[in-house]
């Protein structure tokens, strides 16, 4: 069976960054306040999760 | 299973067909097992120096660090254990998990204790990237890394990169002597970063592929420069919602990747429009109100304005002159990037509030700063005392109050000066 195989870099990569843009959206809409508090953890998991993902991906 | 593990299977291949296996090789021939203590192969030893007569398949194929109590074994006994950068089990380098290897520990005790060092003053990021320059690497010991051309174009950039980059520190070894020529290798360095986070490949290969990716790398980098400014600028202006929604459909492209492939490339695109877009909309800044220095004098109080607006630069309300009658006078104040400075007569009690993304603000002799700066100065005036509020709201810069000419207040030039007085027009005074 030819199945290709899930990377899972652009899929942490894609739905961290949709998830960001979605807060800018909210914010936008003010629907929520971002702040740099809210926007400093919220950048370093996004970044760290596709990061770890490229490392464990190596990995494999 | 690479390649290189199957080397012991390499020699028998030149075996004369049909005929048995030799469990002792002749008296002439050197022994298999144990060499000669002149010729005894290190770990580093390339493949190709193995003897003719093949390593047994349970050994480890050479260039391979030994495991952990390997030293035990036969004539790797005497020989020294020497440290890989792992090719395996790396996260960034190998060198994590090449001391794990070495000293047989868990490599995630060692990368916690490389992350916590990294915060003890750095000493983990310089340990790291010196481990990195000088501990060679598994694979390029075994003879399958990549080319001593991109070794040395790699050690040559990072010596550039260090060179250019330690002035800007004022450490000992200032001194611009790197030149423009430093500053273009730092930037194939960084083309070459840049090429390695977007396609996952090492910048291996003769130096015309090295240079060609580094290229490559740059064009990506200057796409991402572009779109970065595209981001900031086209949400200080309004269109906030559009980069927005922009991200989000990048970001599910880039998750459909995932199985129809081919995404990986718009990763770093899409985090350098998110990322920028995020900063101002944190900051909230918004340049509608034009770029340049605007000064407010108001000669009197009905001059004044209600609402004080600029986009960039320096904002300055002077209300010295306004004769301010007794009772409330609100002033807004909406500057995207800049400095805003309120000049007031002593006579006048001034109540502030102000959010700024970060920056600072100086209410006389009061100050504060950072990011999220949320300034609360409520004060009561008294009797047939004139009172002006203040509410600003800054992005990125400062908001200054004060009674001395604007044009000698700086936004680095915060606390009590000779002529400010404080709030002594209000109820309790300066401390009240």
């Amino acid at each position: 069976m030819d199945r290709r195989r899930l990377d899972p870099v652009p899929l942490v990569a894609g739905l961290g960054i949709a998830a960001f843009g979605a807060i800018l959206l909210l914010d936008q809409l003010d629907v929520l306040d971002l702040r740099f508090a809210a926007l400093g953890p919220l950048a370093c998991a996004v970044l760290g999760a596709i990061l770890l993902a490229t490392g464990l991906a190596r990995r494999d | 299973m690479e390649s290189r593990d199957q080397d012991p299977a390499a020699p028998q291949a030149g075996e004369p067909p049909g005929e048995p296996p030799t469990p002792e090789p002749p008296a002439t021939e050197p022994p298999t097992t144990e060499p000669p203590a002149t010729e005894r192969p290190t770990t580093a030893a390339p493949a190709t120096e193995a003897p003719a007569g093949g390593a047994p398949p349970h050994e480890p194929p050479a260039g391979d660090p030994p495991p952990t109590g390997a030293a035990s074994t036969g004539g790797a006994a005497d020989a020294p254990r020497r440290l890989y950068r792992s090719r395996d089990d790396r996260m960034v380098a190998g060198v994590c998990g090449g001391l794990a290897r070495y000293f047989g520990i868990d490599p995630v005790i060692v990368r916690v204790a490389a992350v916590a060092l990294v915060f003890a003053g750095g000493a983990g990021l310089l340990a790291y990237l010196a481990a990195w320059l000088l501990v060679p690497d598994e694979a390029a010991a075994a003879g399958r890394g990549p080319g001593r051309t991109a070794t040395v174009a790699g050690a040559v950039l990072l010596v550039f990169a260090v060179t250019t980059i330690v002035p800007f520190w004022g450490g000992p070894f200032g001194g611009n002597w790197g030149g423009p020529f430093a500053g273009l290798l730092c930037l194939a360095l960084l083309g070459l970063g840049v090429w390695w986070l977007a396609s996952g490949e090492h910048p291996a290969g003769s130096a015309r592929d090295v240079l060609r990716r580094a290229g490559l790398g740059l064009a990506i980098l200057a796409l991402c420069g572009i779109l970065a400014v595209g981001a900031a600028w086209a949400t200080a202006v309004g269109g906030g919602t559009v980069v927005a929604v922009v991200v989000i459909v990048a970001g599910v492209w880039v998750a459909a990747g995932a199985v129809l492939g081919g995404t990986r490339w718009l990763i770093l695109p899409a985090l350098a429009l998110a990322l920028p877009a995020g900063v101002v909309s944190a900051a909230n800044i918004d340049v509608d109100g034009g770029i340049g220095d605007r000064q407010y004098r108001p000669a009197a109080a009905t001059a004044v304005h209600p609402v004080y607006r600029l986009g960039v630069g320096r904002l300055v309300v002077d209300l010295r002159n306004a004769d301010l009658g007794a009772g409330d006078r609100r002033i807004d104040l909406k500057l995207g990037i800049g400095e805003a400075v309120v000049a007031v007569d002593p006579g006048v009690c001034v109540t502030t509030h102000a959010r700024i993304g970060a920056g600072e603000v100086g209410v006389f002799d009061r100050t504060s700063g950072g990011i999220d700066v949320d300034w609360q100065d409520d004060r009561t005036a008294l009797s047939r005392t004139p009172r002006v509020v203040i509410d600003a709201n800054i992005g990125v810069g400062a908001l200054r109050v004060t009674q001395d000419d604007p044009q000698a207040v700086s936004g680095h030039d915060f606390g009590t000066t000779a002529a400010d007085g404080g709030n002594d027009a209000c109820v309790g005074g300066r401390n009240g």
